[in-house]
């Protein structure tokens, strides 16, 4: 592999491994993943010595094969490649932590152990006997304070010392005489088939205790696992106890031994502030209402304001007409403009009254007009009287220029656009630039300041403990349909975008569930699909206020369904991951981790939006400004455009679900850039608005001709339920890390939505006396096949006994 | 001795076994739940538990903690 020296940070999860990471490196990181797994690799150069590559391993608390996580780290550490490992131990945690470190120091690599969180270790009184630990294990331990930045350099110069090979190799634990025989026989077998390889001791105890996954990477003949097999099974019998178990146990009898001068009492046996907490927290009455509350503080600054305020910002300001420096000017600006659109109407209004009288509008002294004006959910506010005077009087109105009021800075599209236009740049790239790439990515963009709020709470509530019981409270609901309550968070966050919460299921140890989890949560309603839900709550339901719960009702109810329905199916066969958990204690975090773990999550949300989303923005933009027309491609009317054609084309198969228009169909697709696109689509289609209102008003009355309430409902409850957007589609892909799995989640998504919508629409007609029968049927079948995969028996329940016993 | 999961809130006692399959007691067992090994449930929702095993806070689902049997009010 690569020359570089490299050091692997090694510890439990929770040991205050990243703080050490980034306090060994500073700024100089760089994130990837794993060969071949989602699993997000680390790498950063040690900030006193940059030709070092520190390598940060995934938070563990063993090597065996377990999970992905173990076998990533015992792969790379037997790979050869690192030089050094570092262990970070958590001092005030210190029994369980060494359990890693005695396997480590299997590995025939030098290690070097750092004690951290020494500072907590002391304010608690608890005594450690470092240098006992040093003189048993034959390595440097080093006391360290990562929070506080204490022990960091005398830890460097240790870390520096063992590159150059300075440092002896760690003594290995000694085990108990029988263990220790049928090891040596394990060695005498697969002697003549493997080379000296590094680790070597640790493999041969892999074998011991059976890890599947050590016999694949020794590629051993079936002859030889077979007698190693039955070695095992031979001492199993005699001592009457598994290899695995004993194996544990000797580990923590030599843990036992090395703490042997050390005092550690605090927490054990006793009730820390920390356990009191979590009596409130996890509480069998208040953990709910608690967590509820938390969940909407979270929410609320993050959607509704600090979020919503810069959100804003981004979407009209930087990637609309621009803004005013630090908002001064707002205020007199916003007035005039105002003044400057009553002018506009007024004109308008009067010119109206004009023509209907047969008169000319510049001389109809005695003609007086109205106009009629709408709060933004198309309530009228006000009515104003518009007289011959009036009307000339608008007419002198001068639309304000926004740089007289203040420091106004242009938005990126005013900018592009000057640019473009000095460069004298032709119709159609101008256009490609602006409206497709630009407007596209704006389109995009213009979430991340919401969610940098989003993740910088989010990692708030992981940094200080709380995140783990939340999983912990929520498991028992999550488990009677198939998800474990660490899927809870991804859906939690899916209410604000889908796709950080499509990257929160990162966390999710078992495959499957994660799977599950990434498959299901974009049916949560995001903050992008609420102008949808308020435009079809308006246009006909009349602003009803069931409309918006029942679409999140939709949403919960979609993810649960498909819960039940898909642990049937043989690859996510089984119940979720059983629940276990290693519950922190509550700290304060530091705040450099929390805005760093911020910015790494949205800046692999802005890397995806410059990639995948883009590609997909200009093909919709070109699809909906182009057309075949007089014999060639050219810029048409958006009715006229190829989507528009394939909208039409289509259109038979939404037929059933009650809107089978191609506006629907064109609303549709051009939903899948971002969903709130469905109502601007709807402006330009219904009422040849090139913007409209949050929820559409004005095209109502139009939206009344074309849709009933059945057939609203239905195609709300599609748009809400069937493939998410682009940028949910990358992070799938992502995630998933697999082609197959992506487009899996995407047709079971919009089949289910489909299924759903088509019973709903027509079973809705027949009840309403207006449904015909082979729609009724259809629907009738529909809905026996999903109530049967709901209700079925579980086809891998009979597997499950056999598989206990093993 | 009786099962982990019907274990109270405040109750303490002793690990005598863990049992299930390999992988899931092995992750018990490098967890610290070994035999001999006292226990102190600290909070309890109808059987999913938050214990302190050897110093740190485990919370256990309860298809885990039935696994785990203990000898109630001995200490070690």
């Amino acid at each position: 592999m690569s020359k570089e020296i490299s050091i692997a940070l090694a510890g439990n999860p929770n040991s205050g491994k990243s703080t050490l990471f980034n306090a060994l490196t500073g700024a100089r990181q760089s994130v990837g993943n794993w060969p071949g797994v989602t699993v997000e690799k680390k790498t950063g150069r040690l900030k006193a010595d940059t030709s070092c590559q520190v390598v940060d391993l995934p938070g563990i608390y063993s090597l065996a094969a377990g999970s992905v996580d173990e076998i990533v780290a015992r792969d790379y550490l037997v790979s050869g490649e690192p030089a050094v490992i570092l262990n970070i131990v958590d001092g005030s945690n210190l029994e369980r932590n060494l359990y890693l470190t005695t396997q480590l120091c299997e590995l025939g690599l030098p290690v070097v152990i750092a004690v951290n969180m020494m500072d907590v270790v002391k304010r608690t009184g608890d005594e450690i006997d470092l240098e006992r630990l040093a003189s048993e294990l034959s390595c440097p331990v080093l006391p360290i304070s990562a929070l506080l930045g204490e022990g960091l350099d005398a830890l460097t110069t240790t870390l520096l010392q063992g590159v150059r090979g300075e440092l002896p190799l760690p003594r290995p634990r000694v085990f108990s005489a029988p263990i220790e025989e049928v090891l040596a026989e394990i060695e005498n077998l697969i002697r003549p088939h493997v080379r000296s390889v590094p680790g070597e001791r640790s493999r041969l105890i892999a074998l011991f205790e059976g890890d599947e996954h050590e016999k694949e990477r020794l590629n051993l003949p079936g002859s030889t696992l077979s007698a190693i097999e039955k070695l095992i099974a031979d001492l199993e019998t005699r001592i009457d106890d598994d290899a695995v178990s004993l194996i544990g146990q000797e580990r923590y009898q030599a843990i036992q031994n090395l703490l042997a001068g050390s005092r550690l009492e605090h927490g054990r046996g006793q009730m820390t502030l920390s356990d009191r907490i979590d009596q409130v927290v996890t509480n069998r009455i208040l953990a709910l209402p608690i967590f509820a509350a938390v969940m909407f503080l979270v929410y609320y600054l993050s959607v509704s304001t600090v979020g919503g305020w810069w959100t804003d910002w981004a979407n009209d300001g930087l990637f609309g007409d621009g803004f005013f420096f630090l908002g001064r000017g707002r205020e007199a600006y916003d007035e005039q403009v105002e003044e400057f659109e009553l002018a506009e109407m007024s004109v308008e209004a009067f010119e109206e009254e004009a023509a209907a009288a047969d008169l000319e509008a510049e001389t109809a002294t005695g003609l007086v007009a109205e106009v009629i004006l709408y709060n933004d959910s198309g309530v009228e506010k006000e009515r104003v009287a518009v007289s011959h005077d009036d009307y000339l009087a608008a007419l002198d109105v001068e639309e304000p220029d926004p740089a007289a009021f203040g420091p106004w800075v242009p938005g990126v599209p005013v900018l592009v656009e000057q640019a473009l236009e000095a460069g004298h740049v032709s119709g159609w790239l101008h256009d490609l630039v602006l409206d497709g790439i630009v407007a596209g990515v704006g389109a995009v963009l213009g979430f991340v300041p919401q969610m940098l709020v989003l993740f910088f709470f989010l990692a708030l509530l992981e940094a200080c403990g709380y995140m783990a019981r939340i999983a912990f409270v929520m498991d028992r609901i999550f488990r009677s349909f198939g998800l474990s309550g660490t899927s809870f968070i991804p859906m939690l966050v899916s209410t604000g975008c889908a796709v950080p919460g499509i990257m929160a299921a990162r966390t999710i140890e078992s495959e499957r569930d994660r799977r599950l989890t990434v498959a299901t949560t974009p049916f949560m309603p995001c903050s992008a699909k609420l102008p949808v839900i308020a435009l079809i709550a308006g246009a006909l339901f009349d602003d009803a206020w069931w409309v918006a719960p029942s679409a999140y009702f939709a949403g919960i109810g979609a993810i649960l369904v498909s819960g039940i329905i898909l642990k049937k199916f043989r690859a996510f066969a089984g119940d979720a991951a059983p629940f276990v958990l290693e519950l922190p204690s509550y700290r304060l975090p530091r705040p450099g981790d929390v805005l760093r773990s911020m910015l790494e999550r949205a800046w692999s949300f802005i890397k995806r939006a410059g990639s995948i989303i883009l590609l997909a923005q200009v093909f919709v933009w070109f699809t909906t400004s182009y057309g075949w027309a007089d014999g060639a491609v050219r810029a048409v009317e958006q009715d006229q455009s190829f989507l528009a054609v394939l909208g039409s084309a289509v259109s038979w198969i939404f037929a059933p679900l009650g809107w089978g228009h191609w506006q629907a169909v064109v609303a549709t697709i051009t939903g899948l850039i971002a969903k709130e696109n469905v109502v601007g689509t709807f402006g330009t289609l219904y009422g040849g608005f090139s913007e409209v209102s949050e929820a559409g008003w004005e095209i109502w009355a139009n939206m009344r001709v074309h849709f009933t309430t059945l057939s609203a409902y239905s195609f709300l409850l599609f748009n809400l339920l069937c493939l998410p957007c682009f940028a949910a589609i990358g992070a799938i892909r992502r995630e998933m890390n697999s082609a197959r799995w992506t487009l899996f989640a995407i047709a079971y998504q919009t089949g289910l939505a489909y299924a759903v919508s088509l019973i709903f629409y027509q079973l809705g007609a027949m009840f309403s006396g207006t449904g015909s029968i082979p729609g009724t049927v259809t629907a009738l079948v529909l809905l026996a096949g999903l109530l049967y995969l709901l209700l079925r028996p579980n086809p891998n329940r009979r597997l499950l006994p056999a598989a206990a016993r093993s | 001795m009786m099962p982990l999961n019907l274990a109270q809130a405040g109750d303490r006692g002793l690990i005598d076994r863990v049992g299930g399959s390999g992988d899931l007691r092995r992750r018990l067992e490098e967890l610290g739940f070994t035999s001999g090994q006292p226990v102190h449930v600290l909070s309890s929702r109808q059987g999913d538990l938050i214990v302190d095993v050897r110093g740190s806070r485990i919370a256990l689902g309860r298809d885990l903690a039935r696994r785990v049997h203990i000898r109630l009010g001995e200490t070690a």
